[in-house]
């Protein structure tokens, strides 16, 4: 019968069998390799990408060392992802561009797993189950960081898959322990911040509560790297950062692997505290002390959609703040760029080849604004399987036994959630005007809001094809919309690389978005992309009350 | 008279290649209390569900009040109040907002009636979800439910998680609702709760509706259980007419029989028997004898498998 049961189990389950000392490391380590598998193959595409796009992109040392003159000296660029060294070689280039990015995106990847299965699964009343069986809390926590650190691996592996096989082309040629140390910085961002994460989860008694606080961690962190890269009186401060660490470490232009000394150290300590804070808590307690009680607000608990605006708000508006400051961010060092860039022909013509046109400030904030629709669409991504979870946590039960239609709940969602892409448009469309302005870049008001307006119907067209998934395909509405939003990303930046076929290009949902301000938006593209967003939400919409509420 | 409270034909849902309800033919009366029971995956829920408009109905059709379940959700749902045996309530609002916002919901409230439940479930609503044990959750579910005073509580489970105190404090609930006419509609594990309150109970078992009555027709319907004791060795009683599962111990017997008693009175004259016990079955025992350990067997109240019974 146990043979039995294990044969037709998921793998997981027969190896937690197998070893049932370890069960909450197998249970961890499933959920995080999954997502360090979809995760290391966005870093090591990106990593292939983004150096090939170099060598095509610049293929003469006169083309790199005049772009080279251009980049190294722009301070809004030095402060957004790291200062610019060598970077008329590929190896500069890559070291500066790829580890900029990626030790951002591998923190912010880093905090939201550990979060979500340390505190998540304890909140969600997981370990309690786990914790059973044959372990202790410090034990479980111990084995926790075990399956983190298993999604951390994989990775690892896949981003040293990327590093080897780039580092192999006749146009790049890193040495393999170059690569395999640029893939070690690569992923140290990511190794931090589920270290920070676990901690968090210690202190905080909710899944956001301590993703919130890793958060902040991160954004000093951040914060504190760019003003040490913004001025040189202030370079001490990047010694204080984390992340300026992992930029110290400085890899294939001169490796400093003692800079990650203080990474290591920092895991270790904090790891050795998680485990020792995980034992000495009760289970589902936290550290920090919270309130159990609270007084009541009624004013938005009257109504299924007033309920969805209490609770997310915080998440919505931390989303709409943090598009609001980039877009800032973007404005203010868009005269810089374009100062920099205007009169270099070279510079120019490859914006132009990225399908940046009119003047420089124009050009660069046309690509710069891909990375807000990035953004707004993450944001798309959020709403719909936010929408999905309150069905899978049987919520959506409590109203759909009262007077209400899933119909009129579902279309309040998707309503609530078009706003909020508007919004984050509008806040994107100002944000970098007030930006642009305070530098005197001279970019109107107007064309700057119509960019923002832009750059919202692709995140409308994800939140319609996640509510057909919704609808039609229930459980895996969470896959299909980040694995959709993933590949189109990909797509933008091979397209950008190789010559790939114009059907392969169509399925980017980015690739329909033109680069305003660059250009004067079309808006008759961009109605269809957003009716076939409003479309999909009515599909979903009609699926989800043909079909049996599904919890779970 | 109007249209039943509940009223199902042909009521069916497949998973996949499992029947987890069949044909289910049901009427329950405006102003009854009725059980339903049923072992594990026996289809209690799956009927809830499809009453409440949750899950569709691979055949058949269902009505509340005379409204169909599955095209007049709304309208129906305005008549009824449910308790899920789970409750998955939002875990960061106090219990004070979230009675506001299902009350606010429903449409309407007793407020006083609210503020009475609150006391007597002895409920904190100034804390929230998160801190509430599986009980507190469970009441203000209850509350919720019995706040707006419907026309049809369906409960599935209600009393999951709540003390003897609260499980008490329930049943008085219930059955003042019955007093004032409401319609209940009962799944239960709890056989005592079920026996205690309602008119008539429905037993269900593998998809099917396999007995429904009130539990003094079942109790008629079914063998009288027969306790003997004699002076000396009992005489031969299994070719009395009626008579049945003829257990032998020593000088005690114990039988059943399925219809009048008389001839074993009559067979029974100048036997030497000493002490003669005769009582219906409990609502437990008629459960059993639909249900054994495995869900198939019938099986006596004592555990011991009954031969010639249809799943034996």
């Amino acid at each position: 019968m146990a043979d039995l049961l294990l044969e037709t189990a998921p793998r997981s389950f027969a190896l937690a069998g197998r070893y049932p000392g370890a069960v909450v490391a197998v249970q961890v380590g499933r959920k995080a390799g999954r997502s360090g598998l979809l995760w290391g193959l966005i870093f090591a595409f990106y990593v292939v990408a983004q150096t090939l796009a170099y060598t095509s992109a610049y293929p003469t040392q006169a083309a790199r060392d005049q772009m080279a003159s251009a980049y190294s000296t722009n301070i809004g660029l030095n402060a957004l992802i790291g200062p610019a060294r060598a970077i008329n070689t590929v190896a500069g280039y890559a070291s500066w561009r790829i580890l900029g990015i990626l030790s951002i995106l591998g923190a912010i990847w880093g905090l939201l797993t550990a979060t979500r299965l340390m505190r998540g699964d304890e909140e969600a009343g997981r370990y309690e189950l786990l914790l059973a069986g044959q372990t202790t809390r410090r034990r479980a926590a111990g084995q926790a960081i075990a399956g983190l650190a298993a999604g951390l691996v994989t990775l690892f592996v896949l981003t040293t898959i990327g590093t080897v096989l780039t580092g192999h082309a006749s146009t790049v040629g890193f040495t393999l322990g170059q690569s395999v140390y640029f893939a070690i910085t690569l992923a140290a961002g990511a190794a931090t911040f589920l270290a920070i994460g676990a901690l968090t989860s210690q202190l905080a008694n909710t899944r956001r509560r301590a993703a919130a606080m890793a958060g902040a961690v991160f954004g000093i962190s951040y914060a504190l790297r760019m003003v040490a890269d913004s001025d040189p009186g202030l370079h001490w401060l990047v010694w204080l950062s984390p992340l300026g660490w992992i930029e110290e470490s400085r890899p294939l232009t001169g490796p400093r692997p003692l800079a990650l000394l203080p990474v290591v150290l920092l895991i270790l300590v904090v790891t050795a505290v998680t485990v020792h804070l995980a034992g000495s808590r009760d289970l589902g307690a936290a550290v920090l002390p919270n309130r159990d009680t609270a007084v009541s607000h009624l004013a938005l608990v009257g109504s299924p959609i007033g309920l969805a605006v209490r609770l997310m708000r915080p998440v919505v508006l931390g989303w709409l703040i943090a598009v609001a400051a980039f877009s800032v961010l973007l404005g203010t060092v868009a005269e810089s760029s374009a100062q920099d860039i205007s009169g270099d022909k070279s510079v120019q013509e490859t914006l132009g080849r990225l399908g940046g046109h009119g003047s420089p400030v124009a050009a660069y904030l046309g690509l710069t604004f891909l990375i807000i629709a990035l953004m707004i669409t993450l944001v798309a991504a959020g709403q719909i399987t936010a929408t999905r979870a309150e069905e899978a946590d049987g919520h959506l039960e409590n109203f759909a036994v009262r007077p209400v239609s899933r119909t009129s709940w579902f279309t309040g969602r998707m309503i609530l959630s078009a706003f909020v892409l508007l919004a984050a448009g509008v806040l994107a469309g100002i944000g970098a005007w007030a930006g642009a302005a305070s530098q005197h870049s001279g970019a109107g008001f107007g064309s700057l809001v119509a960019a923002g307006l832009n750059v919202v119907p692709p995140s409308l067209f994800l939140l319609g094809l996640g509510a057909v998934v919704l609808g039609v395909w229930p459980r895996r509405t969470s896959v299909v919309v980040y694995g959709y939003l993933a590949w189109s990303f990909l797509i933008e930046f091979i397209g950008a690389v190789v010559h790939a076929s114009h059907w392969l290009l169509d399925t980017s949902v980015f690739f329909h978005m033109v680069p305003a301000p660059a250009t004067s938006p079309n808006w008759g593209s961009a109605a269809v992309i957003a009716g076939l967003g409003v479309a999909g939400a009515v599909i979903g919409g009609i699926f989800l009350n043909r079909r049996d509420v599904l919890a779970g | 008279m109007g249209a039943p409270a509940i009223r199902t034909e042909g009521l069916s849902k497949r998973y996949g290649s499992v029947d987890a309800l069949s044909g289910l033919d049901l009427e329950v009366t405006e102003g009854e209390v009725v059980g339903y029971l049923g072992p594990n995956g026996a289809g209690k829920t799956t009927t809830i569900r499809l009453l409440l408009g949750l899950a569709r109905p691979t055949a058949g059709r269902a009505e509340i009040f005379g409204l169909d379940c599955q095209r007049q959700t709304v309208q129906a749902h305005r008549r009824l109040a449910y308790v899920p045996g789970e409750a998955n309530l939002w875990p960061s609002l106090t219990g004070a907002e979230t009675l506001h916002l299902l009350g606010r919901v429903h449409g309407q409230v007793d407020s006083r009636y609210r503020d009475e439940l609150i006391q007597r479930f002895a409920l904190d609503p100034s804390k929230k979800v998160r801190a509430y044990s599986k009980g507190n959750r469970q009441k203000v579910l209850l509350i919720a439910a019995l706040m707006t005073r419907p026309a049809l509580l369906v409960l599935d489970e209600p009393t999951s998680g709540l003390d003897p105190l609260m499980e008490q404090a329930f049943r008085h609930c219930v059955q003042e609702a019955h007093e004032t006419g409401q319609t209940v509609f009962l799944s239960s594990h709890i056989l005592s709760e079920v026996e205690a309150l309602c008119d008539r109970v429905g037993i269900l078992r593998e998809g099917r509706l396999v007995e429904i009555g009130t539990l003094a027709a079942m109790r008629h319907l079914s063998a009288l259980t027969v306790e003997l004791v004699f002076d000396a060795a009992p005489p031969d009683l299994s070719v009395v007419s009626g008579v049945k599962r003829v257990v032998v111990d020593g000088r005690h017997v114990h039988l059943e029989v399925h219809g009048p008693i008389e001839p074993l009175i009559d067979a029974l004259g100048g036997t030497g028997v000493r002490e003669l016990v005769s009582r219906e079955p409990s609502l437990e025992e008629l459960f059993l004898a639909h249900y054994g350990p495995d869900g198939n067997a019938p099986v006596t109240a004592d555990g011991a498998v009954l031969a010639g019974q249809p799943g034996a």
